[in-house]
């Protein structure tokens, strides 16, 4: 257990802040897919059209490979990415991509996919009647999506999202591989000068297992506390 | 000035209006006008386009060809006539369309704040005694979900009647309710047409029809195939097509 | 940014060399995972508590953690212990293949119990009662109709499931094992070009994920032409 302790004689500070980097690389990647895939889905809904096939192509292609493909090429190539991106509109950056950054940026141009794709089913099962009623009520075009449809979308699309970000959650295991210094990073380095790996290994995974199990139950009772006498709208 | 617009126009005036879904023809060449007040019951056989008919008064479907006035307002294609025509024109659905994650009064002070910009204690005010009209006040705070079926439905009109629209649109309203509420609804529309309001109701409640109908019009294959006041309506029926739909529902 | 077709070209031995590796993980692990993740699917839904719960155990844990650290724990972490390392199949574990194989097995077999669980609670109960009254025995029931059907609707979910986890394997390469990840990070190391391996090996598992799409889309028609005729 000391080998847990905190301080100089244990890893568990280590540890700790190495827990504190994963969640926050969870967080913004999380944010940043959950904004982008918001703004897709809403150019692609209506299912045809160039906005919609861009999506499509956009998805394929970061569904296609694998996420930690994408954390590679932003470590190695991002900096130059983002230069010859800005280059033509005329500002030039000499900028270092941390492995932070790039894997916040690979999360979530990934799971903006998947999420694109998951919030654009909820809103088309927001009923139309929906819709109509505010058009019929002549609710402006703001008020209806912040006030009626994104709310009903938000609770269709729930449990995929919590869903997404267990899976978001352990991709970020792969992040320590481009050099972030976060909780597995850090418990393979413990690891290594212990020579105890199966103590910080199942502590690393306890981590991940504890935060996947409570979200769903957590998220229910919060869910359920937020909509108090509701139900479902009928289709 | 208002005043004159209103004076001057029929409630409404379809002229040669046609819809098309696709290739479809919903609607041919339909003529129709309705005066100030009038209370119009609309029926026909399920797909003889009386929805679209009414949904095409304000605008929900977009009409092809001839042209809809609204108490003088010409129907564009143009965002500014529409939201004129829907602020003159309140609709009913069939399926009551209420917002599931408001509370009742939520849902009737909804449109006056964000499209009128009224204050918040003003819309209260306003949804409360539209509620009453429709005798459900004391459920202001309950959502949707905790009403019946014709509880809910009389929210939704209190909610269009919060708007405060000169014409009132119903398209089946109590078609989707049992029948142990359709009276309770069709009462509280009944109400309505004391204060001269216009009144356009797709149903086929014959008993409300004969009580309320200043006019009655059968619709077929996109037609209005006869118009006539309650009575010959029902009674006196001129073309067999209304005869056999007669006929079917009286069955 | 560019893209260097010459270097594109004269990569791909390498890079097929690891995709070859990359495909011999997946199918490896889809037949060590799939039967795995179908017998604990029994013991998760067991009628004995000790069974059930050690299912729900083995569900969380397998499916809550990367597999990465999965690897790590049992390529790193097993040497570690004596019984493993007294053990007869000590010679296994030295393997970087074959932790691979059982790291990816447990995960994949996560899911797979999850999804089973899914596939088996939607059947409907009138069909096992229609087979019970026609007098099937309740083992007939479970591997003649109850077993076959969840397994139909199963399948959707575990193309997503067997997808995702493809992708997933390029996570070996922590272990030394060159797949087609590592393949195109050695590729970048030795000439310092960003973006030609790793776009390369890209458009490669790219053409992979969608072989499986159509694939399993071809599986699931068979078989639903089956039920149709059933
Ligand atoms: N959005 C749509 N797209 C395509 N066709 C439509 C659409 N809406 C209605 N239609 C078709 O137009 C015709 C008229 O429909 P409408 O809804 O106006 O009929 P209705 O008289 O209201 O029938 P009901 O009594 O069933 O409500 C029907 O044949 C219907 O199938
Ligand atoms: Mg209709």
């Amino acid at each position: 257990m000391e080998l847990l302790a905190f301080g100089d004689t244990g890893y568990g500070d280590e540890l700790f802040f190495g827990a504190l980097t994963t969640i926050q690389l969870a967080v913004f990647g999380y944010v940043l897919a959950l904004a982008l895939g918001l703004v897709f889905a809403v150019l692609a809904l209506k299912g045809k059209g160039p906005r919609w096939w861009l999506f499509r192509v956009y998805a394929s292609i970061f569904t296609g490979v694998p996420s930690l493909l994408i954390i590679f090429l932003f470590y190695f190539g991002g900096a130059e990415l983002v230069r010859s991106l800005l280059a033509p509109i005329g500002i030039n950056v000499r900028l270092d991509v941390s492995p932070f950054t790039a894997g916040v940026a690979a999360l979530g141009l990934v799971y903006a996919a998947y999420l694109g794709d998951l919030i654009r089913s909820a809103i088309i099962n927001v009923p139309r009647g929906q819709f109509e009623a505010c058009e019929a009520l002549s609710v402006p075009r703001r008020h209806m999506w912040l006030s009626v449809v994104l709310p009903q979308a938000f609770r269709i699309a729930l449990p995929g999202l919590v869903n997404t970000w267990i899976v978001l959650l352990k991709d970020t295991a792969l992040v320590s591989l481009a050099g972030l210094n976060d909780l597995i990073a850090n418990a393979k380095v413990a690891a290594g000068s212990t020579k105890e790996p199966f103590v910080f290994f199942t502590a690393a995974l306890l981590f991940f297992v504890v935060i996947a199990t409570v979200t769903l139950p957590l998220v229910n009772r919060v869910a359920r506390r937020l909509e108090r006498g509701q139900r479902r709208a009928e289709v | 000035m208002e005043f004159a617009r209103l004076e001057r126009h029929p409630a409404v005036a379809m002229a040669g209006v046609d819809k098309f879904y696709g290739k479809y023809q919903a609607l041919r060449a339909v003529d129709l006008e309705i005066q100030r007040g009038e209370k119009l019951v609309v029926c026909g056989p399920s797909g003889s386009g009386k929805s679209t008919l009414i949904r095409c008064i304000n605008a929900l479907e977009p009409h092809d060809a001839g042209t809809i006035s609204v108490n003088g307002i010409a129907l564009g294609r143009d965002r500014a006539s529409i939201l004129d025509v829907r602020r003159e024109a309140g609709m009913v659905f069939q399926q009551f369309n209420l917002f599931p994650h408001m509370t009742i009064l939520e849902n009737c002070t909804f449109a006056p704040r964000t499209s009128l910009g009224m204050a918040r204690d003003k819309a209260d005010a306003l949804a409360m005694r539209y509620l009453a009209r429709v005798h459900i006040a004391d459920q202001a705070q309950k959502f949707p979900a905790q009403l019946s079926g014709g509880q809910q439905q009389r929210v939704a009109i209190a909610r269009a009647l919060c708007m405060e629209p000169r014409i009132m649109l119903f398209d089946e309203p109590t078609s989707a309710l049992d029948p142990e509420m359709v009276g309770e609804v069709l009462r509280a529309i009944e109400e309505l047409t004391a204060d001269g309001m216009t009144m356009v109701c797709v149903t086929h409640e014959m008993g409300f029809a004969r009580r309320v109908a200043d006019r009655c019009l059968f619709m077929d294959q996109g037609e209005i195939v006869e118009a006539a006041p309650a009575g010959d309506f029902f009674d006196r029926p001129k073309s067999p097509r209304l005869r056999a739909f007669l006929a079917q529902i009286l069955k | 940014m560019r893209f260097d077709p010459v270097l594109a070209w004269g990569s791909m031995p390498a890079l097929l060399d690891g995709a070859l590796m990359t495909l011999l993980v997946t199918f490896t692990v889809m037949a060590v995972g799939g039967p795995l993740g179908l017998a604990v699917s029994f013991a998760r839904m067991s009628r004995r508590r000790p069974l059930a719960w050690f299912g729900a155990a083995y569900v969380s844990v397998c499916r809550g953690a990367p597999s990465l650290i999965l690897l790590y724990l049992i390529y790193n972490g097993l040497a570690q212990l004596d019984i493993v390392r007294d053990g007869p199949l000590w010679f296994l574990f030295q393997h970087a293949f074959f932790c691979v194989v059982i790291a990816f097995s447990l995960n994949h077999s996560g899911y797979i119990v999850e999804i089973m669980r899914g596939g088996m609670e939607a059947v409907p109960a009138g069909l096992l009662e229609a087979g019970a009254s026609l007098g099937l025995s309740p083992r007939q029931v479970l591997w003649k109709i109850r077993i076959p059907i969840a397994i139909r609707y199963g399948l959707k979910a575990y193309q997503n499931e067997a997808m995702l986890f493809m992708k997933s394997t390029a996570a070996v390469s922590a272990v030394t094992l060159t797949d087609l990840t590592a393949a195109a990070n050695e590729i970048f190391y030795m000439t310092y070009d960003p973006f030609t391996p790793i776009i390369t090996a890209g458009a490669i598992y790219w053409v992979i994920n969608n072989a499986m799409r159509i694939g399993f889309g071809l599986l699931e028609r068979r078989l639903n032409r089956h039920l149709g005729l059933a």
